[in-house]
């Protein structure tokens, strides 16, 4: 349960002539983890992909652009006959391809076309009201033409021009600051000089003829039937890719499977005659593999398990081949190796912790929110998620989720909560927020409680009264009312948080003993627990508990010597961590407190409003304020504790004993999804 | 006069302000150490999708300060 899957390193050896049924059987049975050999030694170099490689890989990287541009997604329900796409892949591929190409081909033409349009438009804009021919423009042997913008007076200039000839004319369009001037052409250096005092900027003027209003209000048409022509090519494009997205999907994923298996000597040594595998296999794979590859190469293939070497001295060395890490857990506690791939893998000789966090995690969040309403919402939102949105990444976020939800929920009914209202009788003035204004409010009557106590949800159900909870002096009671015993539940989430913590340090043992021996395990990590008694003993004996001071402060220094000892200085500067981690807990007694005391809030601004002779517009905005403020508190229900649930694991509980960093199972194969 | 004004004043007053005080200031206290964690944890990530994990963690490790606040908070208030 705390340890990863074992593996044993399976060497795989054979003549090349059955390296194809080898790759294929090893690809079919996904099991094999290869492992990459990358060392060249004399005689044996890395293999060459098999020859159908470059094909396939031309064909995927069509396929793959093909899908990326029609926008082909995943699809569960697709599951093509593996055999018979395969069989016809080819033609079908080749025929999308002419299909796409052709659309596309279409379409880019119809865009240029456009763009043309967009262009002759700016030309001609500020000329649209000169209602001249284009062809009038051009062509002259004795009168120059300027046909431009120009940035200042028209008039003016006007005036300018005339004193140097009267021998022109002008079309003026105020609107554009359009000028179309034609002058003489003795005077057209002199008249150019006075435009360049207007800022005059020339037009080009497009190879047509007709008058330019016309010719756009014409290429306006042109525009609009070029668009609707787009617009039906995309339709096209649209409906082959419903008609070929299945096709794709199947072709994709048998491609990459014809890929990986052809690409798999990369991964191997060969020589000229055979070839060898290196890699790892999980020890109840190990028969299935043997048989398996006996019954495909005839006997051919040699396969044999290389004993680790078990030497310290090797360590560094051996950094190389550590064997991947996968998880061995529970279907229950599987969700939960999301939460640890988040933080890290464990190393394959390292424990796993994700059995206990399985628990601890959802425990401390149910510890924190602690509402019966809230768990409800999010459950169900939790499900949702989970069967409407196809995303296969958040189906374990999702079932973290709902593990949280159900321990939120027996905390909801051990604190009495349901949305910060509470369940059983309550005092007045503090969380969990008593209805029984809204009682009151509908004409029930209802028995006193005496000593200021209020009704709560559930008619009958009083608060009992179990003992007083030493050290605080504050009463536990059934329900546990949070605002009432703050001090007892900061207490309580700091034995915890102890428990947690040795719990952590109990783990570093045998994960230090595993790496270096018991010694080490006692000096690092026993230390820590020996410093703790000696800190208990001390405070039994300062409170006067037990004559135990002295006999405390002196563990307290064996310990600390200890942890000197094995840590060095590191570890006596980490000393008041102990401290700090303990107190950290006390964030489930926080972060819960913040909770109902929003939900309190929302509660009381909601019903304060009400009275019998509420107006309706009244009525409608108390239960606005009641759902958008629950709707809130519910978000950040979910983020709050979540976060700081994650986090105990992550900083106070994995730093006693945990690395990560191991690498990933990643057995050679693929799980079918869209072919059979 | 003054000491009339003082005994005039509710010690619960006293004890909120005191509880408003250790909460604000630890909080106050924990943003400043956040801020730069966070940003280049953030950074980080944009580098490396794979680093929220720990930067995660180490954005969240001074939120131990502000719990220190709140308790005190809660101690003093109780």
């Amino acid at each position: 349960m705390l340890e990863p899957k074992p593996m044993s390193r399976v060497l795989i050896v054979g003549h090349k002539n059955i390296m194809n049924d080898t790759v294929e059987t090893l690809h079919n049975l996904n099991v094999y983890h290869i492992e990459d050999y990358n060392e060249e030694e004399p005689g044996l170099e890395i293999g060459k992909p098999f020859e159908s490689a470059e094909d396939i890989s031309k064909k995927l990287v069509k396929i793959r652009s093909l899908s990326n541009y029609l926008g082909v997604k995943g699809d569960e329900s697709v599951s093509e006959d593996a055999d018979k796409v395969w069989s016809n892949l080819d033609d079908r591929l080749n025929e999308l391809d002419t299909k796409i190409t052709e659309k596309t081909e279409e379409k880019s033409e119809l865009e240029s076309k456009l763009k043309d349009i967009e262009n002759l438009k700016k030309d001609l804009q500020p000329l649209s009201n000169i209602p001249l021919d284009l062809d009038l423009y051009r062509g002259y042997e004795n009168i120059s033409v300027f046909t431009g913008t120009v940035k200042e007076n028209m008039d003016s200039l006007e005036t300018d021009i005339s004193d140097i000839t009267n021998l022109y004319e002008i079309w003026k369009d105020p609107d554009w600051n359009a000028i179309a001037l034609f002058v003489y052409k003795d005077y057209a250096g002199q008249v150019s000089k006075i435009l360049s005092d207007y800022s005059f900027k020339e037009l080009r003027i497009p190879e047509k003829s007709g008058v330019p209003k016309d010719i756009l209000s014409k290429s306006e048409e042109d525009k609009q039937s070029i668009e609707e022509k787009i617009e039906s090519i995309d339709e096209e494009i649209e409906s082959i890719k419903e008609q070929y997205s299945n096709f794709i999907l199947a072709s994709d994923e048998l491609l990459s499977m014809e890929a990986e298996k052809a690409e798999a000597p990369l991964k191997m040594a060969t020589s000229e005659n055979t070839f060898v595998i290196d890699g790892w296999v999980p020890d109840d794979e190990y028969d299935t593999v043997v048989q398996s590859l006996d019954k495909a190469t005839n006997g051919h293939a040699y396969v044999s398990i290389v004993e680790a070497e078990e030497s310290d001295e090797h360590e560094e060395h051996s950094e190389e081949i550590t064997p991947p890490t996968e998880y061995n857990n529970s279907k229950f506690a599987k969700p939960l190796e999301t939460v640890m791939d988040l933080y890290s893998r464990p190393r394959f000789k390292e424990l796993d912790p994700t059995s206990l966090i399985f628990i601890a995690l959802p425990l401390f969040y149910g510890m924190m929110l602690g509402d019966v309403g809230y768990a409800l919402v999010i459950l169900a939102a939790a499900f949702g998620v989970k069967k409407y949105v196809n995303m296969e990444s958040l189906k374990p976020v999702m079932n973290v989720l709902i593990y949280c939800q159900i321990f939120s929920f027996i905390f909801g009914i051990l604190y009495g909560e349901a949305f910060g209202i509470s369940l059983g009788t309550t005092h007045a003035g503090v969380p969990p927020w008593s209805p029984e204004p809204l009682y009151e409010l509908f004409g029930a009557t209802f028995e006193s409680h005496g000593h200021g106590f209020l009704s709560g949800l559930i008619p009958g159900f009083e608060t009992i009264y179990l003992f007083e909870f030493p050290f605080t002096n504050e009463m536990v009671s059934f329900p546990f009312h949070r605002p009432d015993a703050v001090l007892t539940l900061i207490v309580l989430t700091a034995v915890l948080g102890i428990i947690q913590i040795n719990i952590g340090y109990v783990l570093g043992m045998v994960n230090v003993y595993r790496n270096h021996g018991l010694m080490d395990a006692i000096l690092e990590k026993g230390s820590w627990i020996i410093i703790e008694l000696g800190v208990l003993l001390a405070a039994l004996g300062f409170l006067e508990y037990a004559p135990t001071t002295i006999l405390g402060l002196a563990v307290f220094i064996i310990g600390f010597a200890m942890l000197f000892k094995g840590e060095g200085v590191k570890g006596a500067v980490e000393l008041p961590s102990l401290l700090s981690n303990v107190l950290s807990y006390a964030r489930i007694a926080a972060v819960g407190l913040s909770s109902i005391y929003i939900a309190y809030i929302v509660n009381e601004i909601a019903f304060v409003m009400l009275s019998p002779d509420t107006s309706i517009l009244l009525a409608i905005l108390s239960i606005l304020v009641f759902i958008f403020g629950h709707a809130l508190n519910t978000v950040l229900g979910v983020i709050a504790p979540g976060l700081q649930a994650l986090r105990l694991q992550y900083v106070e509980f994995f730093t006693k004993f945990y690395d990560g960093g191991g690498k990933k199972y990643n057995p050679f194969g693929r799980i079918r999804k869209y072919t059979e | 006069m003054a000491a009339e004004q003082f005994a005039m004043i509710d010690p619960a007053g006293y004890k909120a302000i005191g509880a408003g005080i250790a909460v604000g200031l630890a909080g106050i206290a924990t943003g400043i150490a956040e801020k730069d964690i966070g940003s280049a944890a953030v950074g980080a990530m944009a580098e490396n999708e794979s680093l929220f994990g720990k930067g995660l963690i180490l954005t969240v490790i001074p939120e131990t300060i502000v719990i220190f606040g709140l308790v005190v908070a809660l101690i003093v208030g109780a």
